[in-house]
């Protein structure tokens, strides 16, 4: 258990945007079958790590690896192929495409058949299409949706456009899953079942989880390990319990008297 | 090993099965373009239609060219406005490899073809398919090809630029195409023009047989090297003088497809990929679609399709290849029909390629639009009548609007065109102000087009058109 391989490695990794330091010194790494929680304030910079790992940004100096290989300013959908797939903050789903489209989608990029191939419907297309309709399907049930599949996604409720997120980007076939705030605007109700389906998700897909999230209650309930950011810098990091008694967290959170 | 993998391993099917899957779908288009040709097409022409001939050709033409702009406009999201470009250049490859490619093969520029291109029906005496066809089959290949490749040229650099920086690259290039070839000599190498120190400066060879002021001759033209084909095609005059291969027979073959591979397309992973980048392109890029070389694919597909249409323009009878045809104002035709159909459409493309084909001629011709206004008037009767039946049994009055609408438009355009044909009024000088109401109405009755993104067999159009009414609704 001591020794699991380190997925996502970041290692002083810094960004600015103009004179504002958004990410300062940022340390991180995820391994196998790590539940992680990133935390902080609004405007703590987050998301900005988010899109750090997943090469919307680039970082100004320090190193992420993804399994071992670097990935500062690769596009995104390189480092989706090394297997780190996410959910947006502000849902970013393909409206007019079905639920079932959009998880088959994120199979896409596993698909080993050309184009030449699929305009003439060779035995690998035809396997691929077959395989990739029966995973969505899968993800659909586990996620809740499979009834929902021929659906329009923007005509989904908004939990269940979270989900289907969710969905998509386990289609990806990812080694580490980045959820950004997956329990924003759900009902106490939904978000305890947002916890049970995460943990399921885990011990199934046998993926690791970061996740950004508000809810304390879904954060220190869920996680093993959580990062605490504040205006860009990392200002505790531990398990929850060393987390919420850390003076600098209650200040950031609560300020000083 | 990737669990898709893994599953598709274990899911394969057998081999016969999916050669007779592939294969059967182009058989029927070659089976349909040949009974078009060897039965339709001289039924028509026997019974004095040939204007439905030409009118099918046109037709089938702009089919291809809308549907290889969906390819781009429809389904990536990407707004070019320059798709007359690569027609252009698919035309003008086409058109040089056929004329000066029949004098060296045969020492003239005429119909060479067998059976598939012939337009004299009833003719019996020649075979199915001469080597004249493959000639012309060659050309529009290689048509497409070299489009393609400029697809590639322009994509690559400029796909990286979004909304309107991409659409003014793409008018540009078609603008340049469009000078280039105008800014050519207006000549094209014929039998008895004269010769001139231009032609012996660009073709030497000719110095050791002819002088200035020889007739040329069909063995001269036919010794031209190819590299002056491309100076010689008429420039701003048009490229005259091209044999009319076009038939029926090639414009459905090509046709069908075109249909056959954009519906493979949108139907697969790949055409998955492409609507993603028109929906969330941030999103598409996080799910690992590589979303610049995508577009260039896209885009690259759109003018292999164009080119090869050109190709057809190029050789349909009638027409003399123009580089005042294929500007601006054919790109904007092509981008009519797309968003007409609904942006992503196939079927919806297709059918507003008959429309806007269709349209301008009934307007040049109002007799039978003048004679259809009572039809029009029994449609909205009809629309009014389905619409209280279906409002009475609290379903969807989408099916009665959209009869009600279409009888008011063909009385409308019927009443017009009687008072154009009682005031000799040419109303298909006016189409342009037509297509610009028509894109109105559209944009406030029904912005998603025809079809929207779907196509006209899905269910839930259909299912729209006839559902019950949320209970939230008026009933």
């Amino acid at each position: 258990m001591s020794e699991r391989r380190a997925i996502l490695e970041v290692v002083g990794v810094n960004k600015s945007f103009g004179g504002l330091k958004a990410v300062q010194d940022f340390n991180l790494t995820i391994r196998e079958g790590d539940l992680q929680g990133l935390i902080g304030p609004n405007g703590a910079g987050k998301t900005t790590c988010f899109n750090l790992l997943t090469g919307v940004y680039t970082p100004d100096t320090g190193e992420v690896r993804v399994s071992g290989h670097r990935v500062e300013g690769a596009r995104p959908w390189r480092i989706a192929r090394l297997g780190v797939a996410r959910t947006f903050q502000n849902i970013r789903l393909f409206g007019a495409l079905s639920v079932l489209d959009n998880a088959r989608l994120g199979c896409h990029l596993r698909v080993g058949h050309s184009f030449a191939g699929m305009v003439l419907r060779s035995v690998l297309h035809r396997s691929e299409e077959r395989a990739i309709r029966d995973r969505a399907m899968d993800l659909l049930g586990v996620l809740g949706l499979a009834d929902r599949a021929h659906e329009e996604a923007k005509s989904l409720p908004y939990g269940d456009q979270r989900k289907l997120e969710i969905a998509r980007a386990l289609a990806t076939e990812p080694r580490v899953l980045l959820l950004d705030e997956p329990a924003a605007g759900m009902n106490p109700q939904e978000k305890v079942e947002l916890r049970g389906l995460i943990h399921r998700i885990r011990e199934r897909f046998k993926v690791a989880i970061l996740l950004i999230e508000h809810d304390m209650g879904v954060v220190m309930n869920l996680c093993e390990h959580i990062t605490v950011l504040n205006f860009g810098q990392t200002i505790a990091a531990g398990s929850p319990g060393v987390v919420q008694n850390d003076p600098r967290v209650i200040e950031a959170y609560l300020g000083t008297e | 090993m990737s669990d898709l993998r893994h599953r598709a391993a274990s899911l394969s099917p057998g081999f016969v099965p999916t050669a007779v899957l592939s294969i059967l779908p182009v058989a029927a288009v070659l089976g349909i373009a040949m009974l078009a040709q060897l039965w339709l097409a001289p039924v028509l022409a026997n019974a004095g239609a040939d204007f439905f001939i030409k009118m099918g050709v046109d037709i089938l033409v702009a089919m291809v060219l809308a549907i290889s702009l969906t390819m781009v406009n429809g389904f990536t999201g990407q707004f070019s406005i320059g798709h007359a470009a690569f027609m252009a250049v698919g035309a003008y490859t086409a058109a040089c490899i056929v004329y000066y490619g029949s004098y060296r093969f045969y020492g003239n520029a005429n119909v060479q073809g067998g059976l598939v291109s012939s337009m004299v029906y009833g003719v019996r005496d020649v075979p199915w398919f001469a080597w004249a066809d493959a000639l012309f089959l060659g050309a529009l290949l290689a048509g497409g090809l070299v489009a393609a490749g400029c697809g590639y040229l322009v994509g690559l650099p400029s796909l990286r630029l979004k909304g309107d920086y991409l659409a003014i690259v793409t008018l540009g290039f078609g603008e340049i195409v469009r000078v280039l070839v105008q800014s050519q000599t207006t000549e094209v190498l014929a039998e008895g023009a004269s010769v001139t120190p231009d032609h012996l400066r660009m073709i030497p060879a000719w110095g050791s047989t002819l002088a200035v002021d020889d007739y040329i001759t069909a063995e001269a033209i036919a010794s031209a090297p190819v590299w002056v084909w491309p100076k010689y095609v008429g420039g701003a005059l048009g490229f005259g003088g091209l044999p009319f291969y076009t038939s029926p027979f090639w414009v459905v073959l090509v046709a069908g497809l075109t249909l056959l591979v954009a519906f493979r397309i949108k139907s697969s992973s790949y055409g998955r990929a492409f609507l993603s980048i028109r929906e969330d392109e941030i999103a598409s890029e996080a799910m690992g679609v590589n979303v610049t070389a995508y577009k260039v694919r896209a885009f690259v597909v759109a003018a292999f399709f164009a080119g090869i249409a050109g190709g057809l323009f190029a050789h349909t009878v009638g027409v003399q290849l123009n580089p005042a045809e294929l500007g601006f104002q054919k790109s904007f035709d092509i981008i009519i029909m797309v968003v007409l159909g609904g942006l992503g459409s196939i079927s919806g493309a297709a059918i507003a390629a008959v429309i806007v084909t269709i349209l301008p001629e009934l307007l040049r011709t109002p007799d039978l639009l003048a004679a259809s206004w009572p039809y029009g008037l029994g449609g909205v009767v009809l629309g009014a009548g389905l619409i209280g039946v279906l409002r009475s049994g609290g379903r969807s009055t989408t099916l009665g609007r959209a009869v009600l609408f279409a009888g008011l438009l063909v009385a409308g355009l019927g009443l017009l065109a009687l008072w154009a044909k009682g005031s000799e009024v040419d109303l298909g000088r006016y189409r342009m102000v037509f297509f610009a109401l028509a894109l109105i109405a559209m944009m406030i009755l029904r912005p998603q087009g025809l079809l929207g993104v779907g196509e006209i067999w899905d269910r839930s159009f259909w299912a729209d058109l006839v559902a019950r009414r949320s209970k939230g609704g008026v009933s």
